[in-house]
């Protein structure tokens, strides 16, 4: 089943998000649509979901045009759309999830669901255990989860909006196999996505974007310059390791145990030196973030010392940390970090260590214009954290950490962000780094830890699989790590 | 109560008052036209209870006078917080009231302050003590009276009623807050009980006579205890005929139900006429205040320049106990009293008419076993207007020092 | 500001006024009255003379300082549904001191406001206590506590406190003369009361722009989580909301007791608290908006209370155009946030990638 969009426009009230754009994918194609943040993808995608309404222009499916006003007309026409967040409500069981949506009468059969589940599974070489409740399950999961429920309810047209946001680099695998195997069986396929390389991997066919309007649609595969140029307006360069030296030991931890409720890390040992950046590797939930919460005071340590300069840390909790120079930035900027609803000021205030009852508004305003300026924020003093872009968040946050840190933590420093933010992001730790700031950073970006570590360890199910060298590391070498295979 | 019936109560209500006025009663209506008297009551106009009575009461003075009737209900400080009832009265005077009745218990305070305020307007503080020179509290000033119903009487009949008709031997009585008023009540209920219990039926096991106080008036949620629980906790535990002291029927409407589902129970409501209609069959009959006769005496009074400060405790017409152009305590028996009873019951009433039976007569102990009364001494109106607690016999709460 | 502006950003207020005006009338059309006349008497009744000012400014007062400390709870995120039972318990406090205590006056009443204070703060940490150390939710604590101090005023009422002779929900005796607030002229106005109501406003509005703890608060209110991280103790903090919040309402009380009955009755807070949630919200948890609103509220509540007398309207027909302009407001600010919603997702574009926390399984 093909589709075709003409002269899309979406409007949210000044803002053209979409700017008459045409899109048509054939039955059975891998069709990428490129754009970095903000071009207008999500948008356009939105309104052929029917989770927005196109303010106008037409859709066609099969050469009719169709009407749609909610994801429900969507799926019953055969779009179905899998999020950057799979919509999966996480208390519920994976078959009540399978269940969600489902139309006909009130009544489940819920034995008859779970045989479909389990011969769609089966299919594509997924295995769920239908009775596990979704939370227990990785994203990539709930992603396979969410693929086979689309199916099951009659999906012909496939839409996936950053797929590869925060699964492991083996789920990836199997992701691209089984969207390969759909195209083959005739499903139109939409793969979004702003990162080149995932594009070029598996579609045959690229529909660039940009503000909100097509800038150029090529036959895979065609030069990669020639895409960023379209993506960008111009090329990106990547900025090459710089060579630093290390110094005397920042962080050591030894001996550590640390626990939640799903998982325990035992016997963990790690020392890092001044100016030493250490990747942490592993599939989402392999203990990697139990550590850093334990490395940052965040979650106190069931056994074992950190100490940092020599001090000795381990009991002095979160705000003692951040008074020994230690400071973490989780993934979540608006969860974990930024304040929604708070201006840039209010945030240069709330981070500054200033314990002056009355706020100096003027003198306040004057270092946000200055740390804007300096860290260039695409926003005003009066700009509200959650107004910003992904990468102008992080571009705060880093504006909003101290000076002269001992030890940075860091939980996907670039994710979702476009390729020249990443590499800015980067270049403002690889500063801090020559400062002697000892760097550890959490990603499930392969290419990140192999570019920017010294050292990588892979965790696998709350243990540290492996250390490897990351200048003589590979893809191939750490993908088999995290999917807990060691090569020798 | 449905509104029709409201309606044809208030008819028969006016018809009576007009063959009142034909006939003459004991203060003769004078032509009050152009004269404003102001009510402030402490419930809902409509309450089917307490309130409603003052409120009729003051409909039938201005049916038959010709005076001006300005009402404000729900004057309390949950209903009302915004104004206190010296202010209220204060509003009324302001709209042109030469008269102001502020007919509950609670308003103690304001009608005080109302009254000192406003030396020239009469007033009358409905179920008080403060013109009583005799009683506890007792507060000079010339333009504030009292007026009361001696209930007591309505009370005895009630538990008469009671004592005549349970097959188990043991009555519930729902209870509002603990006051010397209401505890005067339930010693009053629990005597006409057991006299009757004893003296018609000749039974010689001790009567069961239990109350429980539920907190207040009526049913707040989260505050009082629930009187529908109570009530059914009642006849869960034996008791089957039920007094209620509160302003509100859940007693009758339980006992009511219990009863459509074939149990033999019964049910003693209160405050208000046509209270029985909730639950007719099951209904022994309702004790009630009439307050327009106390009323159109006092609107006379000022009306004719010779209002007295007085404290007034009036007492049922004996002549006829239902004649509400007369009497300020009623009794009216229901369908739910068997024939056997009811004959019983006027000769009980009879007998309290004629002096015959006087059951605040000694001995009688408190319920500490201190003496209330000696062997043969008959209690006086302070006795009994300030009681100070529960009788012996009676199982339930009395009022702690 | 020009004309023009000035409408494009109030025009949605300017509809729901003019809306819930509409309904009154037509409500009151319906009731059998002249809608003019009704509103003639509610000015009337509430500013007609300057005993009425006065009447009506008693009842402002205590709104308004429940308004105020509420923003200060809903600043830090917090729904502190019990405020009732501090105004109630700050209200209990200070009538110990006007019982207890003799003196002159001036000392009576700075103790009773002050132990009023000191006692809606009190019961304000016990839901904070509860909310941040129990783990109970404090719109439950709150209203647990709300129940157990209403309790405690009807025990002190019927039993310790009771009046001579005869126990009675009307309340204690009534307290010296010396312990109620001084009042201006003939009116029951207190100025003191008006002093404090005043004060707490301007307090809230500098405490909550201006200082570092509020901005502090703010951050805990929108975002717990990125509170902790940037250094700010999140638990002291909400307790300390939580103090200040009812410390303001239990003025309110003290007021109430001191200033307006002149005695305990058992409700006390006169529904002030959750009148004053709504106050709140209809000022936008703006401290700025707080005097005016609550001033149509107590012009409605006192101005009201004359329909029955005047137009022989039903005694409730004052609580239903107070309803009936809450629920027109309510509505106009939901439609508003969902335009600005609306709007915010223009102006952002696509929303975020998602942030999938490093949760475990």
């Amino acid at each position: 089943m093909g589709f075709e969009l003409r002269e899309i426009h979406k409007h949210f009230g000044s803002v053209r998000a979409n700017n008459g754009v045409n899109l048509s994918v054939a039955s059975g194609e891998l069709h990428g649509l490129l754009g970095e943040n903000g071009a207008g993808k999500s948008t356009l995608m939105k309104v052929l979901s029917g989770f927005h309404q196109k303010t106008s222009g037409e859709i066609l499916v099969d050469g009719e045009s169709i009407d749609l006003r909610s994801p429900a007309d969507a799926i019953e026409h055969g779009i179905g759309m899998l999020h950057q967040d799979p919509l999966v409500f996480l208390p519920f069981t994976v078959l009540d999830n399978f269940l969600i949506g489902s139309p006909g009468p009130e009544r489940l059969n819920r034995r008859a669901a779970a045989r479909e589940l389990a011969t769609l599974a089966d299919r594509f070489g997924f295995s769920f255990d239908p009775d596990t409740p979704t939370r227990r399950l990785t994203v990539g999961e709930r992603q396979q989860l969410e693929i086979l429920r689309l199916l099951w309810l009659g999906a012909r047209v496939l839409i996936l909006d950053e797929p590869t946001t925060g699964i492991s680099a083996p789920q990836r695998l199997k992701l691209f196999a089984t969207l390969k195997e759909l195209a083959a069986e005739g499903m139109s396929v939409v793969f979004v996505s702003h990162k080149l390389e995932e594009v070029e991997e598996i579609c045959e066919r690229v529909t660039i974007i940009r503000a909100g309007t097509v800038v150029g649609e090529r036959d895979l595969p065609c030069p990669a310059a020639e895409l960023v140029e379209l993506m960008f307006g111009g090329e990106v360069e990547i900025g090459e390791r710089p060579v630093v030296g290390l110094g005397p030991p920042r962080l050591t931890v030894s001996d550590l145990t640390v626990r939640d409720r799903m998982l325990s890390v035992e016997g963990f040992n790690l020392e890092v030196a001044e100016g030493e950046v250490i990747g942490f590797a592993g599939l989402e939930g392999s203990g990697q973030r139990i550590v850093l919460d334990a490395l940052s005071g965040l979650r106190s340590a069931n056994g074992g010392t950190i100490t940092v300069n020599g001090r000795d840390l381990t009991k002095v909790g979160y705000r003692g940390y951040l008074d020994g120079g230690v400071q973490f930035l989780p993934a979540g900027r608006l969860e974990e970090g930024l304040v929604a609803g708070l201006t840039l000021t209010e945030h240069f205030v709330l981070s500054s260590r200033s314990g002056a009852f009355l706020i100096d508004w003027e003198g306040a305003l004057a270092e946000t214009v200055e740390g804007i300026a300096e860290y260039s924020v695409k926003g005003t003093p009066d700009s509200t954290a959650e107004s910003l872009s992904g990468g102008n968040q992080q571009r705060l946050l880093l504006a909003m950490l101290q000076d002269n840190l001992e030890v940075l933590l860091m939980e996907h420093p670039t994710r979702g962000l476009d390729i020249e933010s990443a590499a800015w992001v980067w270049e403002q730790l690889l500063r801090r780094r020559e400062d002697g700031t000892a760097i550890v950073f959490a990603s499930a970006d392969l290419d990140e830890l192999l570019e920017y570590s010294d050292r990588i360890l892979v965790f696998f199910a709350g243990g540290v699989l492996a250390e490897v060298d990351a200048r003589t590391s590979s893809v191939d070498e750490l993908g088999h790590l995290i999917g807990g295979k060691v090569t020798s | 109560m449905t509104k029709s019936k409201v309606s044809r109560v208030l008819l028969v209500f006016v018809a009576l008052a007009l063959v009142a006025a034909a006939c003459g009663g004991d203060s003769e209506p004078v032509d009050a036209e152009g004269f404003t008297f102001g009510m402030i009551l402490v419930g809902p106009q409509n309450d089917h209870g307490w309130s409603q009575a003052h409120y009729e009461a003051g409909q039938y003075v201005a049916e038959l006078t010709g005076a001006t009737m300005l009402v404000q209900d729900k004057v309390n400080p949950a209903d009302l917080p915004e104004k206190t009832v010296d202010q209220v009265a204060a509003d009324l005077i302001a709209e042109g009231a030469q008269l102001v009745f502020a007919t509950s218990d609670d308003m103690r305070d304001g009608v005080l302050l109302a009254a000192e305020q406003n030396p020239d307007i009469p007033m009358i503080w409905s179920s008080g003590d403060s013109a009583w020179e005799d009683g506890k509290a007792f507060a000079e000033l010339d333009n504030l009276g009292n007026v009361m119903g001696k209930m007591e009487f309505g009370k005895m009949i009630a538990g008469c009623a009671a004592g005549l008709t349970t097959q188990t031997g043991s009555i519930g009585y729902v209870g509002p807050l603990v006051n010397d008023e209401t505890q005067r009540l339930v010693n009053s209920a629990f005597l006409g009980a057991r006299y009757c219990w004893e003296e018609y039926r000749g039974e010689t096991s001790p009567l069961e006579f239990t109350v429980t106080w539920i907190g207040f008036w009526f049913n707040i949620p989260g505050f009082t205890l629930d009187p529908t629980q109570v009530a059914n906790e009642f006849l869960d535990s034996g008791a089957d005929v039920l007094i209620s002291g509160i302003d509100t029927t859940e007693a009758l409407v339980e006992a009511g139900k219990r009863a459509s589902e074939g149990e033999a129970v019964w049910a003693v409501p209160y405050d208000f006429e046509g209270a029985c209609a909730e639950a007719p069959d099951i209904c022994l009959g309702t004790p009630y205040f009439n307050w327009g006769p106390a009323y159109l005496e006092i609107v006379n009074s000022v009306v004719n320049d010779d209002f007295k400060a007085e404290w007034q405790w009036n007492g049922p017409d004996w002549d006829n106990i239902t004649d509400n152009t007369k009497t300020a305590v009623g009794w009216l028996s229901g369908d739910g009293l068997s024939s056997g009873a009811s004959s019983d019951l006027d000769d009980f009433i009879s007998g309290l008419a004629d002096g015959d039976i006087n059951l605040f007569t000694g001995p009688l102990s408190y319920q500490d076993g201190s003496v209330y009364l000696e062997d043969g001494e008959e209690a006086t109106e302070f006795q009994i207007w300030y009681t100070e607690q529960l009788l012996e016999g009676i199982t339930g709460e009395s009022a702690g020092e | 500001m020009n004309f023009a502006d000035l409408w494009k950003r109030s025009r949605i207020g300017i509809i729901a006024v003019a809306l819930a005006l509409v309904v009154g009338i037509l409500l009151l059309l319906v009731a059998g009255a002249n809608p003019f006349e009704a509103l003639g008497v509610i000015i009337d009744g509430s500013l007609g003379s300057s005993i009425r000012i006065g009447d009506t400014l008693m009842v402002w007062a205590p709104l308004v300082l429940a308004a105020a400390g509420l923003l200060i709870t809903f600043a830090a995120g917090l729904w502190n549904i019990g405020v009732e039972g501090q105004i109630t318990f700050g209200a209990i406090a200070a009538s110990l001191v006007a019982r207890e205590v003799s003196g002159p006056t001036w000392l009576i009443v700075t103790l009773a406001l002050l132990a009023g204070l000191f006692g809606g703060a009190f019961w304000a940490l016990l839901a904070g206590l509860l909310r941040t150390y129990g783990k109970v939710n404090e719109i439950f604590g709150g209203l647990g506590l709300h129940f157990v101090a209403t309790a405690l005023a009807v025990y002190l009422v019927l039993g310790p406190w009771k009046r001579a002779g005869v126990a009675s929900t009307s309340g204690t005796e009534p307290f010296p003369r010396e312990s109620w607030l001084p009042t201006v002229g003939s009116t029951r106005l207190s100025w003191l009361a008006i002093v404090v109501a005043v004060a707490s406003v301007f307090g809230v509005f500098y405490l909550l722009r201006g200082t570092r703890f509020g901005l502090r608060l703010k951050a805990v209110g929108k975002n717990m989580r990125s509170a902790f991280l940037l250094g700010i103790p999140t638990g002291p903090y909400m307790l300390a909301a939580f103090a200040l919040g009812g410390g303001l309402a239990g003025l309110a009380g003290a007021i109430q007791a001191t200033g307006f009955h002149h005695k305990l009755v058992p409700s006390i807070s006169g529904g002030y608290g959750f009148l004053g949630i709504l106050v709140a919200m209809l000022a936008g948890y703006a401290a700025r908006w707080i005097a005016p609103i609550a001033f149509v509220f107590a012009m409605l509540a006192v101005g009201s209370t004359l329909l029955p007398l005047k137009l022989g309207l039903d005694s409730s027909v004052g609580g239903v155009l107070q309803g009936v302009l809450v629920l027109f407001t309510v509505l106009a600010q939901g439609w508003q946030s969902r335009r600005r919603n609306r709007a915010d997702e223009a102006a952002l574009g696509p929303p975020e990638p998602p942030v999938i926390p490093g949760e475990v399984g």
